[in-house]
């Protein structure tokens, strides 16, 4: 079975919900089991990381990585779209 | 049925249009999937002809101008349930196919702006086109099927192995509901039934009103 192409948003929005799932459980996250969890090789997860930090969806504190209001509000949101093209049958 | 009530009827409708097209370029901006683009495409086009038809109500008593409108509202009426179709056609292909889909939506836009310039400006001078009213109904018929293939594909696809099912049952009420307005103007158009061009403008209102709610039901529990 051909895999779909995933796109950019939908790759920030599984970084962050595995980074959030992870912060829940482990209180520390492990960037390794992140990218894993996410699919993505860890050069190019690294990648999505700068750029979620750069936009302020995840922050750096206290060497300990923080998946901010903006970036929650962007899982809610992507959460809310795709079960509405999920509804509408698409 | 009073032309200052139908008149409202079509704005509102117009406001509801464009707030699913809001939704709709939300998600397509959130997914980038090529095909999503047909449904912000086919709302707007929707809007307009909803649109057209309250301006056509407002200059009634100028039977060139309201019949210009008209026709736009036609063509209008049925590239919006066309390019909906289509979103749900090509929903279940692969990335592949979609890219054809953009090509296609520009192409058939050209069309359909051609057709409507054609019918605005050049045919009515020269000829006497056929009353909007005799090619209402053959319009009507086309987006029946239009409609008819979106609630196939929408019962077909329906999953009842996840969980509760009744989110998953308005999405197909709404078409249902628009199905029904279409069918009913055709009956309309046909016997002059003020009875089925009530409930025709009432059962379009309801379905835009139920494509909203699915988008603020989203993402909640499931009912």
């Amino acid at each position: 079975m051909k895999l779909q192409k995933r796109s950019k948003l939908r790759i920030y929005f599984d970084v962050l919900k595995i980074l959030r799932e992870e912060l829940n459980q482990n209180g520390h996250p492990s960037l390794t089991r992140v990218a894993h969890g996410a699919n993505l090789p860890y050069d190019r997860f690294r990648n999505c990381l700068e750029h979620l930090i750069q936009v302020g969806m995840v922050s750096r504190g206290d060497e300990k990585l923080i998946v901010t209001d903006k970036g929650c509000e962007f899982i809610q949101e992507f959460e809310r779209i795709t079960d509405f093209l999920e509804r509408m049958g698409l | 049925m009073n032309t200052e009530i139908l008149v409202i009827s079509e704005f509102v409708s117009v406001a509801l249009a464009l707030i699913l097209v809001r939704f709709f370029v939300k998600a397509y901006r959130l997914v980038r999937s090529a095909y999503l683009l047909g449904l912000p495409i086919g709302f707007s086009f929707l809007a307009s002809s909803y649109f057209f038809l309250g301006i056509s109500l407002l200059y009634e008593d100028g039977v060139a101008v309201s019949d210009s409108f008209l026709w736009f509202r036609l063509i209008a009426q049925s590239f919006g349930f066309a390019l909906v179709a289509f979103a749900y056609y090509f929903s279940s292909k692969t990335e592949r196919a979609t890219k054809y889909i953009l090509g296609l939506i520009t192409f058939a836009s050209v069309i359909s702006i051609l057709l409507v310039l054609v019918a605005l400006i050049v045919v009515p001078p020269f000829l006497e086109i056929p009353c909007v009213n005799v090619l209402d109904e053959y319009f009507r018929i086309t987006n029946l099927v239009f409609l008819g293939y979106v609630i196939y594909h929408l019962v077909k696809h329906l999953k009842p192995s996840n969980g509760p099912t009744s989110g998953f049952v308005w999405a197909p009420s709404a078409f249902s509901l628009m199905w029904l307005a279409q069918y009913s103007l055709l009956i309309w158009g046909i016997d002059g039934s003020q009875a089925a061009f009530i409930f025709a403008h009432i059962a379009r209102l309801v379905s835009l009103i139920l494509f909203i709610r699915i988008y603020y039901q989203s993402g909640r529990a499931r009912e």
